[in-house]
């Protein structure tokens, strides 16, 4: 073999091993994708219409692709049985409770399969589980709500265009507001009101957070009150004897109000001084006649002083009291200090 | 087999056809036909094997052919994107432009314009190399000197457009795919990873196996084509050009005709 000959084989070679390693990397990919090369479970979901759905289309769980249809058969009376091949890998993340919903990868897309929900409180999927079908959204009912959408869209442009001629015509509180410029400025000096006293209302907001920052600061008097349980015994305890008092008060109110009302009434002594004013009168006669006999008694008593028979005694006295009133200050001088001591013998002595 | 000796009207005419002239001419044609595959299957599993012509011939068929095919695939990749995106813009769906390209180039575009590149440029000359040499004739010497030309000149040939058609296929296919890229990312920015997703997705293992099979025999058909029409040519140099003529018509004609087949053949076994 000639080298031109040989040098033509090798690039034969190659050109035909290139072309291999295209068609296998093409091979590879398209498995790789239809997860042909990956450990797969089995699950099958029976739906009453499939909605165009075919062999080979994606299923989805929370917008991943996790598996492909294997097969769709028909099943039971008119229903349709898909059997769909899941990665192993996730199949720890789908639960026995999810649902199977038949979707569509865009508006005019292939169909596909969604995997919804699943609660925690499930247990896995396992090979060969069959989970909850929910009927797809019919493309007709679609349309139909979008016809209701429509109409509803139609009324509201109706109504805005109404409004919107009426605030350009100035009518109601918004059209004068647009239009009036005397509302106009009101309506800014409000707004530049509100301003002031959002800013005020901020202000306050700020000292009252500062004030109630110092209530809940350790040590403080609310802070205790909110945490220091032993206050709270003390105060609790306050309370019950509070609440006694104001028993005992209750009580002395009650026995004062008998007693202000028997003062009222004349059928005993203190009513009849307080109410009488026939033994008041009396009372002062009395009493005029009481001072009127002092006085006589008074000078009665002068005059027994001045009796012979009687004034030695008095005598008598008089030196005994002269007497007591030298001895006293010799035997105790007085002290300085104005302070008063307590002696304990004055007591026992008397 | 000469049909012209029987003039019509004659007695022995109307014995000998057996039905008109024109049609006995098309079924002895497809006889022919029928006789020349016949011998290459026969041949081919027979020694002595030509492996030095066939690899020649691969060269001359696959290798020479690539820059051609490929440039041709290249550009068809991208004006075929660019002409597909105004339809799908239509419907907002430009987005679903690479699965078009994937679904267009895999299942249809990339075998059929390899095969129709092909039958241009290996069938014609085939079929002129092979007329010049019945004309000369080369393919007579060659029996006399106890050479099987069948072999030589038709097995090497058809196994070489048999094996190259379905490697410049692939070639032709992923050099397409990336000029549909190149005006996809211009025009969408589609990131190439995105790109070949979309693509991939679009696609099943029967596209790939019938876009091989039908590549192989595409291969096949320009091969035999070219081979019959210039192994059978006659008529001295005017043979030749006929030859070479016929050889690019039948060929193409035939790979409509099998790509029309095979579609509705790969449809029925997509049903299932």
């Amino acid at each position: 073999m000639s080298s031109a000959d040989n040098k033509r084989t090798v690039i034969v070679g190659i050109f035909t091993f290139l072309a291999i390693v295209i068609l296998v990397a093409g091979i590879f990919m398209l498995a790789g994708q239809q997860k042909r090369l990956i450990s797969t479970v089995t699950l099958t979901a029976i739906f009453d219409d499939v909605a165009g759905l075919r062999t080979g289309n994606n299923v989805w769980f929370s917008g991943v692709k996790i598996g492909t249809i294997k097969s769709i058969n028909l099943y039971g009376d008119s229903q349709v049985e898909v059997v769909m091949n899941i990665e192993e890998k996730v199949q720890q993340y789908i639960r026995k409770n999810a649902t199977a919903r038949i979707s569509s990868e865009s508006f005019i897309g292939n169909k596909n399969i969604v995997i919804d929900g699943g609660t925690q409180s499930a247990a896995p999927i396992e090979d060969g589980d069959r989970i909850t079908a929910v009927s797809p959204l019919n493309t007709d009912d679609l349309m139909e709500k979008l016809q209701q959408n429509n109409e509803n869209l139609v009324a509201i442009t109706g109504d805005f265009k109404q409004l919107t001629s009426r605030l350009v015509k100035g009518e109601g509180t918004v059209g004068a507001l647009l239009t009036d410029t005397t509302m106009a400025q009101d309506f800014r000096n409000v707004v530049a009101n509100l301003q002031r006293t959002t800013q005020s209302t901020v202000t306050a907001s700020n000292s009252l957070s500062a004030f109630t920052s110092k209530l809940n600061s350790p040590g403080g008097l609310a802070n205790q009150l909110a945490t220091d349980k032993e206050v709270f015994q003390q105060l609790k305890n306050s309370m019950t004897q509070l609440e006694e008092a104001t028993a005992s008060t209750s009580e002395i109110t009650e026995n004062l109000r008998t007693a202000s009302s028997r003062l009222n009434n004349s059928n005993n002594a203190v009513g009849v001084l307080l109410n009488d004013p026939k033994f008041a009168r009396q009372l002062q006669s009395t009493m005029q006649n009481l001072e009127t006999g002092t006085e006589k008694l008074d000078q009665n008593m002068e005059a027994l002083q001045s009796n012979f028979l009687l004034r030695g005694f008095f005598r008598k006295q008089a030196k005994e009291q002269a007497r007591q009133q030298q001895n006293q200050p010799a035997q105790q001088p007085v002290q300085p200090t104005d302070t008063i001591q307590f002696k304990p013998s004055i007591l026992q002595k008397n | 087999m000469d049909l012209d000796k029987n003039k019509p009207g004659t007695a022995s005419s109307r014995r000998r056809y057996v039905t008109t002239r024109r049609l006995d001419r098309i079924f002895v044609e497809l006889a022919n036909v029928y006789r020349f595959n016949a011998r290459f299957f026969k041949e081919v599993w027979l020694p002595p094997y030509e492996f030095k012509e066939i690899i020649r011939q691969c060269y001359e068929i696959g290798v020479r052919s690539l820059p051609l095919i490929s440039l041709t695939g290249f550009i068809i990749g991208i004006v075929f994107t660019n002409q597909s995106r105004p339809s799908l813009a239509d419907f907002g769906a430009t987005s679903l432009l690479p699965a078009l390209i994937s679904v267009a180039i895999i299942r249809a575009i990339g075998p059929l314009v390899t095969a129709l590149i092909a039958a241009g440029r290996v069938g014609s000359a085939i079929g002129a190399e092979l007329g010049s040499m019945r004309v000369t004739e080369q393919i007579d010497a060659m029996e006399v000197s106890a050479t099987n030309p069948f072999k030589f000149l038709v097995v090497s040939r058809v196994l070489a457009t048999t094996l190259m058609i379905p490697a410049l296929t692939m070639f032709t296919t992923l050099v397409s795919l990336l000029g549909g890229y190149l005006n996809v990312h211009q025009n969408e920015l589609t990131s190439l990873s995105v790109f070949f997703y979309q693509v991939f997705d679009a696609i099943t293992f029967l596209d790939i196996i019938a876009s091989s099979v039908k590549s192989v025999i595409f291969g096949y058909t320009i091969g035999m084509v070219g081979c019959y029409k210039g192994y059978n040519s006659s008529k001295g140099t005017e043979g030749v050009g006929k030859a070479a003529n016929s050889s690019v018509v039948t060929a193409m004609f035939l790979i409509f005709i099998e790509e029309l087949l095979i579609m509705q053949v790969i449809n029925t076994i997509r049903a299932f």
